[in-house]
């Protein structure tokens, strides 16, 4: 196994020759972007990557131009995960019949696909290859919508949310069913890490990417990913929103190994009130109607429960 | 490439990113890749700003956080030094000034047609945080 | 090498799944991914009992479903080497999406599809319902008769898929139960002779070369989607024919068995002629010959190559011809069938336009019995006496109930 890539601090960090290219099309102040270059920055492994149908794949392999410096390939909504097990199980298959043309270079297979197709139509193909124990990663780019078609509900979406088909509306506060639990979910099929990280927590998801490409079987990280045209902010304050999403614990940060033992990896100096977080969003700006107040007290209480519960997990080490 | 016909492309719906032999990609600085046509390194994207960042290298204490939190790879750093922004690929969204941590701010937004040098000489003074 | 020959015999007897099954092993693929379904599932049990008793290596990836198990075969052909799988009926139907996804990317996969048909209701027995599903998705596509077939065609396929002039995957097609489950005969070839006729898998625009890093399944919109289609189109209408001619020269010479892009039976002086897939032509064949006996003088045309249609290698084979049937085994569901239509498509611009009907059969393992053939050919020899088609254009064979014609 190749040695993993020294990564002391930022400026250090600094030094990496991003494998993704600019002149894409992805929306100005777009996290899937800040989050693809940490994750490819972890590494100088050569990597074999897919990217499901969605804002990363159709922005960056529009014909005639790819912005990808790595072999990538895109198949269609529901497999990217199962392309890069392909490639995965194309990999063993050479390397046991000697036909490897670099046999010396160890590449990292890792797949993106955003929230609809992680959580949605592509549930039972990540399944599929979490079960199966190929050696891969799986990084969902968790904007809470379908944001490639215009902002429609996946089950990523949050309650109360505004989304173009749970939208808010003269007698409806948007979206009524909170999201899953997706790095359980994973984390149950017994793999050997699953872990949620954020773009502006660059040494904690750059760590736990690190982790996840040295330990050998499936890896799952969901990662949060602020969308600047579908949760309704300026495209500038991507980071900021970034911020308030961990440090209202709304996004907690934290790791589950062997599917049995959590550890919560980020604790905020001062925790934001929840309600910061949604303020700063358009998605949710109809929750501060008198009539709907009463959801955002139900999020602090939500948000307060389930770090409660990360906690419990975390001291009974399970 | 802009508007070939049926017969003169590879087949398949692929792209080819390096001319030859890529090498140690991760290992090799952008200036001294050999991009195809067909990466978008080789496209523009400056069309698309309306507002972009000026670099006032004076307050710059190299942090790296406009480098790593830049969506288009368009903060220029060149051994752990700041060194300016690539106008090709940067969409002028605005986040590198954001997290820029220094009084006065070492990147600031300007419009799109306003002139480096004079925006750089009548620089902001340090901001007095309030308490 | 790191594996086991077998020694066969040199004539086996084996079933139209074990043969695929066989063939799979000779040609040492480097990646299955595959799922199970009736009939199919035999071939990749098949495989998987050669890996676990080592007589392949390579990876086998039982999936989750057939769509991740075509998923897979994409990702595994993306990347480089030979990649194989097989399906029927609604796991061919699921993997629909992805069987464009592969020939769009121009990647050689080969599939054996045990033609079954498709619900509701639900049916796991034989028809050809899930070869007409997938007979746009720019797949090379030829059809066996026989577990004879099964074998022989899968070497033919492989070699014509990786050749790096077509690059586009294939399949294989045999009748659910009827060849798959039927076991005959099969003349074998060594493993080392099977080997050498497919040959080496040569990579091209493979993922795992480092040096030569690449970008599979762009987009593509209105300024360039057309022309990607428009040269997977050319290069099935114009490579691929030629080079499945080659592979069958060579497999003659190999051999000594022959097959063709259409399988002419009887044709020289035929009046009449019936055109069919699957076990249906031998069936037509032994009719045939009883017709001759009775002084009708009648044909069998085999498609062998379905995809691409052999247009021009059909019409040839039909000239003379004064009255043909064309046997659709799918339900058209409110058409003319699929193989009355292409035939009219081909024989519409003749000189001499001979008389076409059709006849949809054998739906869900309904039997094509010799006694419904002699009727039919029966029939077109009315045709031919009548100087016009003296049925409905469109016949039911062998459904109780009233007589179903239409058109």
């Amino acid at each position: 196994m190749s040695e993993m890539k020294k990564i002391k601090n930022l400026k250090e960090f600094s030094t990496s020759a991003d494998r993704f290219e600019g002149a894409n099309l992805l929306c100005p102040g777009c996290a899937h972007s800040i989050i693809v270059r940490e994750v490819l920055n972890a590494t100088n492994d050569d990597l074999v990557l897919s990217a499901s149908t969605g804002c990363l794949e159709v922005c960056t392999a529009v014909y005639p131009y790819t912005s990808w410096d790595a072999s990538w390939i895109h198949i269609g909504f529901e497999n990217g995960s199962t392309a890069v097990a392909g490639a995965e199980a194309m990999y063993k298959a050479l390397k046991t019949k000697g036909r490897l043309k670099q046999p010396d270079r160890n590449p990292k297979f890792v797949s993106f696909a955003g929230d609809g197709a992680s959580y949605d139509i592509g549930f039972q193909w990540i399944s599929g290859c979490m079960e199966r124990g190929h050696n891969m990663m799986h990084v969902v780019l968790d904007n809470e919508v379908y944001a490639n078609t215009g902002g429609q509900r996946s089950s990523s979406t949050p309650i109360g949310s505004s989304a173009t088909t749970s939208p808010a509306g003269r007698v409806s506060y948007g979206e009524k069913k909170n999201k899953k639990d997706m790095v359980a979910i994973m984390a149950s099929h017994g793999i050997p890490y699953s872990a949620q990280v954020a773009p502006n927590k660059w040494k904690d998801m750059v760590k736990k990417i690190q982790h996840g490409m040295a330990v050998d079987g499936p890896v799952f990280i969901n990662a949060v990913s602020p969308c600047t045209t579908e949760w309704k902010f300026d495209p500038k304050d991507t980071m900021a929103l970034t911020d308030l999403s961990t440090d209202s614990l709304v996004f907690p940060l934290y790791e589950i190994i062997d599917g049995h033992e959590l550890n919560i990896t980020y604790r905020p100096k001062n925790v934001v009130p929840v309600e910061e977080y949604l303020a700063a969003q358009g998605r949710f700006k109809h929750l501060f109607k008198d009539e709907y107040k009463y959801l955002i007290k139900e999020w602090q209480e939500r948000v307060d429960a389930n770090w409660a519960y990360l906690n419990r997990r975390e001291e009974a080490r399970v | 490439m802009a508007n070939t016909g049926w017969d003169e492309f590879e087949i398949g719906a692929m792209l080819r990113t390096f001319e030859g032999e890529a090498g140690d990609i991760a290992g090799t600085l952008q200036e001294d890749r050999k991009y195809t046509e067909n990466s978008s390194f080789s496209a523009s994207v400056a069309d698309w700003r309306i507002e972009k960042p000026v670099f006032n290298k004076d307050y710059c204490i190299d942090c790296q956080f406009c480098w790593i939190y830049c969506p288009d790879m368009s903060i220029i750093s060149r051994d752990k030094k700041m060194i300016g922004i690539d106008m090709d690929h940067c969409k002028g969204c605005g986040i590198c000034v954001e997290v820029c941590p220094t009084n006065p701010k070492s990147l600031l937004m300007f419009p799109e047609q306003a002139d480096e040098e004079s925006e750089i000489a009548s620089w902001p003074a340090k901001e007095d945080k309030e308490k | 090498m790191a594996f086991d020959k077998m020694e066969l015999r040199d004539i086996e007897v084996w079933d139209g799944n074990f043969a695929a099954a066989q063939a799979l092993r000779q040609c040492q693929i480097d990646v299955v991914s595959a799922y199970p379904i009736t009939p199919s599932t035999p071939i990749v049990e098949g495989y998987a009992k050669f890996l676990s008793d080592n007589y392949v290596e390579g990876e086998f990836v039982m999936v989750e479903s057939e769509h991740a198990a075509m998923s897979g075969c994409i990702g595994a052909a993306a990347a480089g080497g030979r990649v194989a799988t097989a399906t029927s009926s609604q796991g061919f139907a699921l993997m629909v999406e992805t069987l464009y996804q592969a020939s769009g990317m121009r990647l050689p996969i080969i599939l054996n599809v045990v033609n079954r048909a498709l619900a509701a209701p639900l049916n796991v027995n034989g028809d050809h319902s899930d070869m007409y599903l997938g007979r746009d998705s720019g797949w090379i596509q030829f059809d066996a008769y026989s577990p004879q077939g099964a074998y022989d065609l899968n070497f033919i396929a492989f070699k014509v898929a990786e050749d790096h002039g077509v690059r586009l995957p294939a399949m294989v097609h045999q009748d659910g139960f009827m060849t798959s489950h039927t076991a005959q005969g099969v003349h074998t070839l060594s493993d080392d002779e099977a080997y050498g006729f497919v040959g080496d898998f040569k990579p091209m625009n493979d993922m795992l070369d480092f040096e030569h890093p690449v970008t599979h399944g762009v987009q593509t919109e209105e300024d360039w989607h057309f022309e990607h289609k428009a040269r997977q189109h050319n290069d099935l209408m114009t490579k691929v024919m030629p080079k499945i001619q080659a592979a069958f020269d060579d497999f003659e010479k190999l051999t000594g068995r022959k097959y063709n892009i259409v399988e002419r039976y009887d044709m020289d002086d035929a009046d009449v002629a019936v055109v069919c897939m699957g076990t249906s032509v031998e069936t037509a064949r032994e009719v045939a010959t009883e017709m001759r006996a009775k002084g009708i003088k009648a044909g069998v045309v085999g498609i062998r190559v379905v995809r691409p249609f052999p247009f021009f290698e059909i019409a040839e084979a039909l000239k003379g011809v004064k009255a043909i049937a064309a046997l659709d085994r799918s339900s058209p569901n409110g058409a003319p069938g699929m193989l009355f239509n292409e035939l009219a498509g081909c024989l519409f611009n003749q000189e001499e336009r001979p008389l076409l009907s059709g006849y949809v059969y054998g739906l869900g393992g309904r039997d094509l019995t010799k006694a419904h053939l002699v009727d039919l050919y029966t029939e077109l020899q009315a045709n031919v006496d009548a100087g016009k088609v003296t049925t409905q254009l469109q016949q039911f064979i062998g459904v109780r109930g009233p007589k179903l014609s239409f058109l």
